[in-house]
């Protein structure tokens, strides 16, 4: 469907903004101009450019940034209330607190409407679950985006390693593999998003998870703990500069052959056969994440509720870009949360990483669902840093962690 | 005074009032909202008096990144100055290439911090940056420029030094050409070394200046952010985490504002103090000449 002939409903609107979300807004920020901001990878770029291509040209401004950014000035922007950003990004544990917050507009309404003309029953319920706050649908589903364990085929080959299943086997590989010049393992310890989804996955597979049913913290009871002192071993085995690394950082290093496995985004694996960027064609691997319990996330397409640009137009532009041709094609890059695609049997025989892909939803695990899991990951992957740059013993950083955490959380209401 | 001059106090409304709108509304703002606690996130303000304060004076995260302020503070300063003012120095003793290397000495710090600060990342990245490439190729294995708790700290230190150097050379430069030559010239009559006639001609000269590029600096390095917020993030763990950067993270990615504005201005009051302290002693050095 081409929405080209369609009426542009631009709303003028002066907005009460502060001064640094005026600054946020950029040059972008142009009344009858739909502004997307969305995280960097090569799938959102291939959804974001389907957007942009849904609309007449110069009528969408996409801007690519990283995650942290992405959110940080999201943030900003629509705490100022400011109709600065229209479109934007966001993965499951930001979705909650923006969802939380009030700065979503919801889509039910839109939803009901096109629901056949798009066929937005093909999203199973698990998905729509994924992307409602409070019962309401806040975004438009656009990958099921999951973590997988990559692995170099030919040097485990020739060091005689079966792809890690358990913990204890990854770790045994990484030291058999590391060397001077091929780290044993990527690790991305980057604050805040990248450390907490590898410590997410430690923290499942050791650990007993982040809380109890309370919202209680109990990543720093005996089990955690094991998990951040494995976590802080396997550094030993990491690229230098792991602490800095995050997705784009590991992925050079698995792309250029300086890493030997480790834990990625699905959404990276193409990346890994792209001759114009890789020197392991054909030599990277997929597993499911040994122990599982890595991270698993459905991301999506929302709308600020501050926008001021036409809710209709923009929601068609987000289903144009989430429908099954788009998705299909975009199949390479990341997970398709479309039922109709997803089963396709053609897909696991054009992507390798697929088979993979579907053994790591089952066995991985969501962030905990609340609102303000993010701010809980900026205290604990700051501790979890300090912990594993000997800055604090294991320890006394997650005791630190979980009481700053329950202090926080108590301040926001949760054990009223 | 004169009938004339009294309506002069009008010429002062202007900057006063562009001062009040600029710095002293905000200012004044930040001290209401620090006696509240405001999560953006809800939006809701509640009264809580000096709650914000209490808590976070009594927080080890508050003292810590007020520690590693005053060593990235103290450090890049005196390393800019002790570059700087020797460069300052060569400058001096040349003739005629002077201008020339002078305008490439005075190239980093035309650069906006926040591009130099990527530009020095990609060059400390590990692996594949410039310098780690160019001594991996010697097969010398360079530490872990940003991940190592002490090497973030001395990256910061160098990659601010890289930038302000030229400031603080420019500054003493110009100083030094204001310098009194007949002085030196009757110094090294009098068969005085080239040290003592540093030590006990050319410093004093310079005493002004030096307390001004100094005080100067020290105002700067106590706030800057961009430079820590691009090459490290505040990291590792909390490595270069400065006061600064904690505020930030309080207000921009925690939300509580009423807690980040508490934060700013016990910044604004401690700072302020440290920098009068130092002002008032370089000052005596400055009174007490050269003894």
């Amino acid at each position: 469907m081409d929405l080209r002939s369609r009426p542009v409903g631009a709303l003028a609107g002066v907005v009460p903004a502060l001064l640094l979300a005026a600054m946020a807004a950029g040059p972008a920020a142009a009344q009858d101009t739909i502004r997307i901001i969305s995280h960097r990878q090569p799938a959102l770029e291939y959804y974001t450019g389907k957007m942009a291509a849904a609309l007449p040209e110069g009528r969408v401004t996409v801007e690519l940034m990283p995650i942290d950014r992405e959110l940080e000035l999201a943030s900003i922007t629509m705490s100022s209330q400011s109709d600065a950003i229209d479109v934007l990004y966001l993965n499951d544990a930001s979705f909650q607190r923006f969802a939380a917050n009030g700065w979503l507009e919801p889509l039910d309404d839109l939803w009901e409407k096109y629901r056949e003309e798009y066929d937005l029953d093909d999203f199973p319920q698990s998905v729509i679950d994924a992307v409602s706050y409070d019962g309401k649908i806040y975004a438009m589903p656009i990958q099921t985006n999951t973590e997988l364990f990559f692995y170099r085929t030919d040097l485990l080959e020739e060091a005689g390693i079966e792809p890690p299943t358990t913990m204890e086997e990854y770790a045994a590989a990484a030291a058999q593999l590391h060397s001077a010049r091929t780290a044993g393992t990527i690790m991305s310890l980057k604050p805040v998003d990248a450390a907490l989804n590898e410590a997410h996955w430690y923290m499942n597979a050791i650990g007993d998870g982040w809380f109890d049913d309370a919202w209680k913290p109990i990543f720093n009871n005996a089990a955690g703990v094991e998990a951040i002192t494995k976590l802080k071993e396997m550094t030993q085995y990491a690229p230098r500069g792991f602490t800095a690394h995050a997705n784009d950082e590991s992925t050079i290093n698995l792309q250029q052959g300086l890493a030997a496995m480790g834990l990625q985004w699905f959404t990276r694996a193409a990346a890994m056969d792209n001759p114009e960027q890789s020197r392991v064609v054909g030599e990277m691997g997929w597993v499911a994440p040994p122990g599982g319990g890595a991270r698993i996330a459905n991301d999506g397409f929302a709308i600020s509720r501050f926008s001021s640009n036409d809710r209709d137009e923009m929601f068609r532009m987000m289903a144009e870009a989430a429908s099954k041709e788009s998705m299909r094609e975009g199949a390479q890059f990341a997970m398709p949360p479309r039922l109709s695609v997803l089963e396709d049997p053609a897909l696991a025989e054009q992507f390798r990483w697929y088979t993979a892909a579907r053994e790591a939803v089952e066995s991985g695990q969501a962030f905990p669902a609340m609102p303000d899991f993010l701010d809980v990951g900026e205290i604990v992957t700051r501790h979890i840093l300090r912990a594993v740059t000997g800055e604090a013993e294991v320890q006394a950083a997650l005791d630190q962690a979980a009481a700053e955490t329950e202090s926080l959380l108590a301040s926001r209401g949760y054990y009223n | 005074m004169v009938s004339w001059q009294r309506g002069l106090w009008l010429f002062f409304v202007p900057s006063f009032g562009l001062l009040a709108v600029v710095l002293l509304w905000p200012l004044g703002y930040a001290i209401y909202l620090s006696f509240f606690d405001y999560f953006l996130g809800t939006g809701t303000r509640t009264f809580i008096g000096l709650g914000n304060y209490i808590e976070l004076l009594s927080e080890a995260r508050l003292w810590r990144s007020m520690w590693t302020t005053i060593i990235i503070a103290f450090g890049s300063v005196a390393l800019e100055f002790a570059v700087g003012f020797a460069l300052a120095l060569a400058l001096y003793r040349l003739n005629s290439s002077a201008k020339v290397f002078s305008v490439l000495l005075f190239l980093p710090h035309i650069v906006t911090p926040v591009v130099a600060a990527l530009f020095l990342k990609w060059m400390l990245a590990a692996n594949w940056g410039l310098v780690d490439a160019t001594l991996l190729t010697f097969d010398i294995t360079p530490p872990d420029w940003l991940g190592d708790p002490l090497w973030a700290k001395v990256s910061v230190i160098l990659a601010d030094a890289w930038i302000f150097t030229p400031l603080i050379m420019m500054v003493l430069y110009a100083a030094l050409q204001g310098l009194d030559a007949s002085l030196i010239e009757a110094a090294q009559i009098d068969g005085a070394s080239n040290w003592r006639i540093l030590r006990h001609v050319i410093i004093p000269a310079l005493i002004p200046a030096i307390i001004f590029t100094i005080s100067v600096r020290l105002m700067d390095v106590f706030r800057f952010f961009d430079l820590i917020y691009v090459l490290t993030g505040g990291g590792p763990g909390t490595a270069t985490e400065t006061i600064t950067m904690y505020t930030y993270q309080l207000g921009f990615r925690m939300l509580e504002v009423g807690k980040a504005s508490a934060l700013g201005v016990i910044t604004l009051v401690i700072v302020a103090a440290l920098l009068l302290s130092i002002n008032r002693a370089l000052n005596s050095i400055y009174r007490g000449g050269d003894r």
